[in-house]
């Protein structure tokens, strides 16, 4: 007992002094208005749904997993969403390894209304077999640095990783047609959670006698404070939640005008949010390029490819000359953007990899799959059919080349429309020879 | 004949290792390690009053909380924390403050294979960035076998599950080199010549098991080196923490 009294960091009369008259005259310890708040940041790992928040001094890590369970009896046709929050003991001496403590229970209900009571993810997809079947999401929330207002960052963390979240696709098969066949993302490309709204949380602190309102606090402010108030509202308009357990007691004009900073703060942090996934997304897309492990000779690519594409010239249509350059002219200006863009991104997760100069290749891969469709409207079927085509495709110039190639898993929308020099040699005769493999194919 | 391994690595090629330091602002001491994917983050707190129950008073003692990505605490994990804590004790000089506890929280951000010792490294840079007493750092490596008998360094979590056997070592590394003076070959050889750790999992012939010792400590010494001039760069512009 005495050991922790010992341990325990407890906050003096004077630095709480400090605080409550710094706030008479609006001013916060690290330099903010009242009303601002921290740097957020957002960044992503390597798997699909894992998240890191950093606001100020506070960082949150989100994982989102999933699995295929029985739904609960009185909801047979609705999956499920379910939140665990690990207040970690390195986040603050204090924390205890073991039975989470009130805040961590508070702050787990918090996120949970936000997000499952407000229906901003739809549980109705998740339904595979209904009665049977559906699948169960699982978000950890890991608290990693206490430095003030956990609710907020792990809102964020949480809505993150939800958004980057790819769940496996499953189909019915079987003898009966009642058992799932759960696809690995190699074989079909792991769908998204279906999010109707992003509901955010903003958290209000009143500190001292004339109940002096400010947001976002720190670790040193919640130590001061009176009284918290938590909003979860989205852009749309609505209140998602509420939160004011206990504390001081405030005017209702007060939580008003609270509600009225809450409702802009959360348009402010949806974009931040939509941004960093909309980063992230392309990032991944580009990354989705798979490589062959084995050593490959770019020039022999290159060189193999052009007698492919020789021997295939002979059986050039004019006409379809004429429709790839219009084509191909729209998109020659992306080409060197494309190019750029694609190097940059190849470079950095791995620096050790000798074969940076692959991109080259694979773009060429990619737009070869652009090829296959003369259309640039991107749809979701015919993405599945180009794929199909792309790598019958691959398996033929393997067979006429007998060094391995590079595999495209073709997901990105953006490699359709990138455009390399090389390929103005390639497009009228893969053209050509798609239309025989799809004809032979697509019986 | 040659495995090939994803990214053309060779059989004796690490992959990139990156160990940072000061990553939390309430921690002590706190330190992110990464081995290609494989990222780990750990944090010490220390040393506080008081020891736990059943410890010895009269030296210090240190408490290891292993946190995984998701899932409750398990054997697993219990595991990782003995085989740290042991592992710690034996590189700690626990005469310098004794009736206190340090603890170590390490949690797991991404596996993608030698996760042990990516949580070895960055636990060391914890405790320096804590300033904890220490005799020595460690430098730990994860050797795999495949059937035919070639040995791999530093495995992948694919090639884990592939192999037939793979070992965990973990070196002491001679803390004379963090300073700019150098230490005389004599004491740096005898150090490197024990092995504080070693974990193995599947079967393998004793003579293949030295062998990879063999292999990991010829790479001990390249990987030490490494992981100092990472903490060095740090150290350098790093201002003192308060409590």
């Amino acid at each position: 007992m005495e050991q922790r009294l010992a341990n325990s960091w407890r906050m003096t009369v004077n630095e709480k002094n400090f605080i409550q008259t710094a706030l008479l005259s609006d001013l916060r310890t690290d330099g903010r208005g009242p009303f601002d708040y921290r740097n957020l940041t957002i960044q992503f790992g390597s798997e699909d749904g894992s998240s890191e928040v950093q606001l100020g001094q506070t960082r949150i890590m989100g994982f989102v997993t999933s699995q295929l369970v029985q739904p609960y009896r009185d909801r047979p046709n609705e999956g499920t969403l379910a939140i665990f929050t690990e207040f970690s003991p390195m986040a603050d001496p204090s924390f205890e390894v073991g039975r989470p403590g009130e805040s961590a229970v508070e702050l787990g209900r918090i996120v949970d209304r936000g997000l499952r009571e407000s229906r901003a993810i739809d549980t109705e997809s998740l339904c595979v077999v209904a009665g049977k079947w559906v699948w169960s999401i699982r978000i950890d929330l890991h608290i990693l640095d206490n430095g003030g207002n956990l609710v907020d960052a792990a809102n964020i963390a949480a809505l993150a990783a939800l958004l980057t979240f790819r769940r496996p696709e499953c189909t019915l098969g079987g003898e009966d047609g009642q058992e799932v066949i759960i696809h690995p993302p190699e074989v079909r490309e792991p769908l998204a959670l279906i999010v109707h709204h992003l509901p955010i949380a903003v958290t209000f602190a009143f500190i001292g006698n004339e109940s002096r309102v400010i947001i976002d606090p720190s670790h040193f402010e919640e130590a001061v404070m009176g009284g918290k108030l938590t909003a979860t509202l989205n852009t749309n308009g609505d209140i998602c939640a509420i939160q004011k357990a206990g504390g001081e007691g405030v005017m209702q004009s007060v939580v008003m005008q609270c509600l009225r900073i809450a409702s802009v703060k959360a348009a402010d942090v949806t974009g931040k949010i939509k941004k960093a996934v909309e980063s992230y997304k392309t990032i991944r897309d580009l990354k989705n390029i798979k490589r062959h492990p084995d050593s490959v000779d770019i020039n022999n690519i290159s060189k193999d490819m052009e007698k492919s594409k020789l021997e295939l010239e002979k059986t050039i249509d004019s006409q379809t000359n004429d429709m790839e350059i219009e084509s191909h002219s729209s998109k020659k200006d992306e080409s060197s953007w494309r190019h750029s863009k694609h190097k940059a991104v190849i470079g950095r997760p791995s620096s050790w990899d000798p074969y940076t100069k692959v991109a080259d290749a694979d773009e060429l891969k990619a737009t070869l799959a652009s090829r296959a469709v003369a259309t640039p409207d991107l749809k979701t079927d015919v993405m599945s059919h180009e794929k199909q085509e792309l790598n019958v495709l691959v398996d033929t110039l393997r067979d006429a080349d007998p060094s391995p190639l590079l595999l495209v898993a073709a997901e990105a929308r953006e490699e359709k429309n990138k455009a390399k020099t090389l390929l103005d040699a390639v497009k009228p005769k893969h053209k050509r020879k798609k239309k025989n493999l799809s004809n032979s194919n697509g019986s | 004949m040659d495995i090939e391994r994803a990214g053309g690595r060779g059989a004796n090629q690490l992959r990139p290792i990156d160990c940072s330091r000061d990553v939390l602002s309430r921690a002590h001491g706190s330190a992110s390690c990464s081995h290609g994917e494989t990222r780990v983050l750990a944090a010490v707190f220390g040393p506080k009053a008081g020891t736990k129950k059943n410890e010895n008073p009269e030296k210090a003692c240190i408490e290891v909380i292993w946190k995984a990505k998701t899932g409750l605490i398990g054997k697993i994990e219990k595991e990782f924390e003995m085989i740290l804590k042991r592992t710690l004790q034996n590189i700690c000089l626990l005469t310098v403050h004794p009736n206190t506890t340090t603890s170590i929280v390490v949690q797991v951000v991404h596996d993608d294979g030698s996760l042990l010792p990516c949580a070895i490294h960055a636990t060391c840079a914890a405790l320096v960035d804590a300033g904890i007493p220490l005799k020595s750092l460690a430098v730990s490596l994860c050797c795999c076998l495949n059937e035919s008998g070639q040995i791999l360094l530093d495995p992948s979590k694919l090639e884990e599950q592939k192999m037939k056997a793979f070992v965990c070592l973990v070196f002491p590394s001679s803390v004379h080199s963090i300073t700019p003076e150098e230490s005389t070959p004599a004491t740096t050889k005898s150090t490197e010549q024990e092995i504080i750790t070693s974990l193995t999992h599947g079967i393998m012939a004793v003579d293949d098991y030295f062998h990879c010792v063999d292999q990991g400590r010829a790479a001990i010494t390249l990987l030490s080196n490494i992981l100092k001039k990472k903490m060095r760069s740090q150290s350098a512009d790093n201002s003192s923490k308060a409590a």
